[in-house]
């Protein structure tokens, strides 16, 4: 049996299919210190009830150490360069990463100023050897560090991703003196050295930490006779152990890419070839692509870094050049508080009651109004979650709303307002990529998601809402429906034989992993002389009059012009996919029609009467014109006045908006 | 029932969906990446709503930009038609310099103009003897490129195409200029459609929105400065000019309802690029009073109407047609900051650092290759300012620049310079109880022959301290002959480098704070 385990802030989630195509599940308290400790008491429960042969993973063990999480200590990290340019790392692009605040502070380098070296070498933009490295200066720099108890590092050399030898030797050199050596040829072999520098620095600190979670977790795992293991990759596909070891940087963005994996699973499955995920949980929401069932990718991202209205900060983190689904975060949960400003206006988060203390009507502590105590005031959520497992207190939440004001009034407001910003943090992965996001379908998922899609949906000008089955589960179904993906990529590889280049890099893909399904070929191009690329996928064979013609394409349909000049490929990219089989779910036979009772719901200014239906107990082809509110287990779907739902083939929940 | 709140914050998503439209259509970097543009939404008597800016010589003059367009306008007895854009660059008017092309078009509802929307822009190139426009040696504004004046681009949703091809002639890259124009063009297309659309949702509530939206700024700006010390200060600093030292001298007075500052005493203007339209002046003034009042404050009106200026004509901070401007953006309002910080320093104490490096060391390489003419440029950052409870930042662009740097492996695969370093300057930062943050070294060897063409300050007087703080160590140009020669270069020059020459740039270092 394969079990999906998602590591999240709060709760660790474990999901399989039973043998009988129901889900199974089991929440346990995460447990940040020591996240094994959750993981393995979770799967011994899982095994109590099936045999776990192989697990599937989401960890936010990288994100949490570059966040600072107090607990995990980061390793003693140096930092090695061409003699010149060892500051590279600090000074970053030069930008701050907040335009008026005197107070602010750039991220504090990976590697502290003493713990930065330099070595007498350099390569110029052709690949020419200017001044050769003395393998001599390198044995001395490593008896220093080893002196210094440098536990892992850094090299990253000018110009390497075109000439790595110098790199190849150091590191040769140096790995017999420190733990752990990152080389940028190999984790991020493109242009750009501040980038590629802090690339290969993240992934020197998480090295130690990484590697060493990994082990202990499949130390524990081989103990329950667990065979093997798997780590979701930012960039939405599974990679094994050695893999994540290796190149840590990868997973940084674990836990956020398995929902959008889902969500284009799901795609495949309905043939929908234009999707949105919109996942909402109890602190965030995030919104991805989907474009023809595959994941829209973004070659940059910052992590540790602080988000904005759902852009990254720039500046704020640490830049790493690897592909990551992309993915708007908006602070926008469940969770999430409403308050007036001292200068009166009501506004809606970022601030987050999570799940301690909580929104005020779980009566655990929490007094501040939030987005669960509007949607339980205006009636949108039951008093009941969990099927009755959590039981929410609607004078509570009425008590912490009128603190600002009259209680429906303010919840009515917060809710449009939060609507509004979530509607902004769809809109900056599609319309400001060049998407209309109004022919597209959102899936929503999360503990939240349904409860305000349709609404989101409104704003965007979207007609069309799929809730699939078990949204509270859906990002860990993710895992379980994921494929393997391995990526390999070359700096400025030859263009007049780019077959060749993905030739070669294909074969070391093959002789990595074994058999591979197919491959993603990618590559980012930019027109001479300009600074930023485009990604475009490749065809076989790969045709530099095929590349062109697609980067072309591309470029009118996203900046809505092209211009016919030469053309650079600077990096050519390529994913090897190894398909896993997937499982298939069945919905446990619909007995009767459970109507709940009917509500009082708050829309668009009044009162009306909306039916309250049981999930699982509406069979297929049922469908109703809202105002209706449809709950289950782990969430609860509102369909708002002049929006219909029908109960599709694979047991999802189709909302559209009628006319 | 729809708050005003939900209405001013999708006022504020269209400014923000202008300023991606614009990022995402424009051609050059400097658009794209640097992100030299802003956007706002405008009511009908030119206040500003909502503004997305990402360079704060924007914030402010900005509002200057509308203000004179519209009264030009009016004066003129012209009226906007639907589905017009006016283009304007003369900085006298549009409150910047000649590189800042600012677009602006009416939105009507139900025949009626209801709102403005506008953007402006820094295009890389805008004609005269320079590459890049900003030219170091101009005696007029003239000198430094062409000049727009409110004209309409668009009329009628009709494009006047000649007009647009008179444009990007004049300039060195005329399809660059070309594509941007059209971008910023199409930029306040979204803007016009989607305040319709609020208009059509909301009716004339909108309106109403919009004043509860300019004086909840308002009320939250008073609130920043609520604990401000009363009263009157004053400050002086320099710019360097040759030999000589311009006087830049502010009169800041905090009262209930805001922040004037008087800038009597000021150098008259100069026959060089250093003198700072009105706009400009009033954009650094607010950006140092905006700066001072920490936390969040929505940009508009409200804001605004707190800080008034008051600038001698003829002034350096407010000069005659045709004085040359391109540097007043660049280092003059630089100056301007420095001022106004260190007169509020002393109603502010707990929030006012010490002076930041206080020039954006502008440099720019050109010459012929084998593939025509190339041109290269780039600012330096330095150190901030310690700071009260902390030490300045080391190595960043502060105060009204907040560029992105040039990563040196695409600079040598672009033009033949060959880096030799780019660090830290250690121990440039001012001594004090918080040290100022250090400058940044960073060096480089012409391979061809090429100009060098640099604009630059503080190379006499570092950056101050503040209360017993010493200064931050002064900036420095020096020029090593391929013979070995070493020359020790003034803050403006033009130079013609040799094959094998090697320019080594060292930035200030910020002022200290607080005796040591």
């Amino acid at each position: 049996m394969i079990v999906a385990v998602d590591v999240g802030g709060t709760f660790t989630d474990f999901v399989y299919v039973r043998d009988d195509h129901t889900l199974g599940f089991v929440k346990m308290l995460s447990t940040p210190r020591k996240p094994e400790e959750a993981v393995l008491e979770g799967l011994r429960r899982v095994a109590e009830e099936v045999r776990v042969r192989e697990v599937v993973h989401a960890t936010t063990i990288a994100t949490n150490a570059l966040r600072g999480q107090v607990s995990l200590e980061l390793p003693k990290v140096a930092f090695v360069t061409t003699k010149g340019f060892k500051d590279v790392v600090e000074i970053g692009r030069q930008n701050r990463p907040r335009l008026y605040d005197f107070f602010f502070e750039k991220p504090k380098p990976l590697a502290s100023r003493d713990l930065r070296f330099e070595l007498d070498e350099r390569v110029d933009a052709r690949g020419v050897v200017l001044k050769p490295l003395d393998p001599e200066a390198v044995e001395e720099l490593g008896l220093k560090l080893r002196s210094l108890g440098v536990e892992s590092l850094a090299v990253c050399f000018l110009h390497s991703y075109l000439r790595p030898e110098h790199e190849k030797v150091a590191g040769g050199v140096l790995s017999r003196y420190v733990d752990y050596v990152s080389l940028s040829h190999r984790v991020a072999p493109e242009p750009r050295e501040y980038e590629r520098a802090s690339t290969t620095l993240v992934n020197a600190v998480l090295q130690p930490i990484v590697s060493r979670y990994l082990a202990r977790l499949f130390d524990g795992l081989a103990e329950m006779g667990v065979e093997s293991l798997y780590v979701m990759s930012s960039s939405g596909g599974l990679v094994d152990v050695e893999e994540a070891a290796e190149r840590p940087v990868q997973v940084v963005e674990s836990g956020p890419a398995a929902g959008v994996v889902a969500a284009a699973e799901l795609a495949r499955e309905l043939g929908l070839p234009k999707v949105i995920s919109f996942d909402m949980g109890g602190t965030t929401a995030k919104a991805g692509v989907v474009r023809g069932f595959e994941v829209e990718l973004t070659a940059e991202y910052e992590v540790g870094g602080e988000a904005h209205y759902g852009r990254i900060v720039k500046g704020s983190g640490y830049p790493v050049r690897f592909p990551f689904v992309d993915l708007s975060e908006v602070s926008a949960g469940g969770g999430t508080i409403v308050w007036r400003d001292e200068a009166g206006a009501l506004r809606v988060g970022p601030l987050s009651a999570g799940a301690e203390p909580g929104p005020a009507c779980f009566c655990s502590g929490g007094e501040a109004a939030t987005v669960t105590d509007a949607n339980l005031a205006l009636g949108r959520v039951g008093e009941s979650l969990l099927a009755g497992g959590l039981r929410l207190d609607k004078r509570a939440a009425f008590k912490a709303l009128s603190k600002l004001g009259d209680p429906v009034e303010v919840a009515d407001e917060a809710l449009r307002l939060i609507n509004l910003e979530m509607a902004r943090g769809v809109r900056l992965v599609t319309v400001e990529r060049g998407i209309d996001p109004s022919d597209y379908v959102i899936v929503a998922f999360g503990g939240a998601g349904p409860q305000h899609a349709a609404f989101v949906a409104e704003e965007l000008g979207v007609r069309e809402v799929v809730v699939p089955l078990h949204p509270g589960f859906f990002s860990a179904w993710g895992l379980l429906v994921a494929d393997w993906r391995f990526e390999a990529r070359k700096a400025f590889p030859d263009a007049s034989s780019l077959e060749d280049v993905y030739a070669v890099m294909e074969e070391g893909l093959v002789e990595r992993v074994g058999g591979v399904d197919y491959f993603l070929r990618y590559v980012d191009a930019r027109y001479l002389g300009q600074g930023w690329e485009l990604t475009v996928p490749v065809g076989r064979p790969a045709r530099l009059e095929d590349v062109r013609n697609a980067f072309e394409a591309k470029h009118e349909a996203t900046f809505g012009f092209k211009l016919g000049l030469e053309l650079e490929v600077v990096v050519a990219r390529v994913f090897a996919v190894k398909r896993r089989m997937k499982p298939r779910l069945k919905r446990p036979a619909a007995s009767s029609i459970a109507r709940v009772g009917l509500r009082k719901v708050y829309f668009e200014g009044s009162w009306l009467d909306a039916p309250v239906y049981w999930r699982d107990s509406l069979p297929t082809g049922f469908s109703l014109e809202g105002p209706a509110i449809v709950e289950e287990y782990d969430s609860n779907t509102v369909v708002p006045p002049g929006w219909s739902f029908t109960v599709g083939e694979a047991g999802e929940l189709r909302l559209t908006k009628a006319g | 029932m729809v708050s005003w709140e939900l209405i001013y914050k999708a006022t504020v998503f269209i400014a923000e969906e202008m300023g991606a439209a614009l990022r995402r259509s424009a051609f050059s970097p400097n658009i794209r990446e640097r992100v030299d543009l802003s956007c706002a939404v405008a009511d009908l008597e030119g206040r500003i709503v909502a503004q997305a800016e990402h360079i704060p010589v924007h914030l402010g003059s900005f509002r200057v930009c509308v203000f004179n367009l519209l009264n030009w306008l009016k004066e003129r007895g012209l009226e906007l038609e639907d589905g017009d854009v006016i283009v304007v660059n003369d900085p006298y008017l549009s409150g910047t310099h000649l590189n800042d092309i600012a677009v602006l078009s009416p939105v009507f509802h139900k025949g009626e103009v209801v709102a403005y929307v506008v953007n402006k822009a820094h295009h890389v190139d805008v004609g005269g003897p320079v590459p890049g426009s900003i030219n170091p040696l101009a005696k007029t504004v003239y000198e430094e490129g062409f000049l727009i004046p409110p004209v309409k681009l668009v009329e009628r949703n009709v494009s006047n195409e000649d007009l647009l091809k008179l444009i990007a002639a004049n300039s060195k890259t005329p399809h660059v200029v070309e594509r941007d124009l059209q971008a910023q063009v199409a930029a306040v297309g979204v803007g016009v459609r989607k305040v319709l659309e609020l208009f059509e949702r909301f009716g004339g509530k909108v309106f109403e929105a919009w004043s509860e939206a300019v004086s909840y700024g308002r009320t939250l700006s008073l609130k920043r400065m609520s604990d401000w010390k009363r009263g009157v200060y004053e400050a002086v600093d320099y710019l360097e000019l040759g030999e000589e030292d311009l006087t830049i001298k502010a009169r800041v007075d905090i009262g209930e309802d805001g922040v004037r500052v008087d800038f009597k005493g000021t150098s008259p203007q100069v026959e060089a690029p250093l003198n700072a339209v009105y706009g400009v002046t009033y954009a650094a003034t607010s950006y140092a009073v905006r700066a001072a009042m920490g936390g969040e404050v929505p940009t508009n009106e409200g804001f605004y109407s707190l800080v008034e200026i008051s600038v001698p004509e003829g002034s350096l901070l407010n000069p005659r047609k045709p004085a040359p401007v391109s540097g007043g953006n660049l280092e003059t309002s630089q100056r301007v900051v420095d001022v106004v910080l260190k007169a509020l320093a002393e109603a502010v104490a707990d929030r006012v650092p010490a002076a930041g490096s206080g020039t954006m060391m502008n440099i720019m390489l050109g010459g012929v290759g084998e593939t025509g003419y190339w041109a290269y440029y780039e600012t330096v950052g330095g150190g901030t300012g310690g700071r009260p409870g902390r030490d300045g930042v080391s190595g960043v662009h502060v105060n009204m620049t907040n560029t992105l740097n040039t990563p040196i492996e695409v600079v040598e695969r672009s033009y033949p310079i060959l880096f030799t370093g780019y660090a830290i300057r250690s121990g440039s930062g001012g001594c004090g109880r918080y040290r100022g943050g250090d400058g940044i070294v960073r060096s480089f060897k012409a391979l061809k022959p090429c100009t060098l063409s640099v604009l630059t300050d503080r190379f006499r007087r570092g950056p101050y301290g503040l209360w017993g703080g010493s200064p931050g160590a002064p900036a420095r140009v020096v020029v090593k002959k391929s013979g070995g020669r070493v020359m020790e270069m003034p803050s403006k020059f033009i130079l013609n480098l040799e094959e094998g020459d090697e320019v080594i740039v060292e930035t200030p270092g910020g002022g200290g704070w607080g005796p040591p």
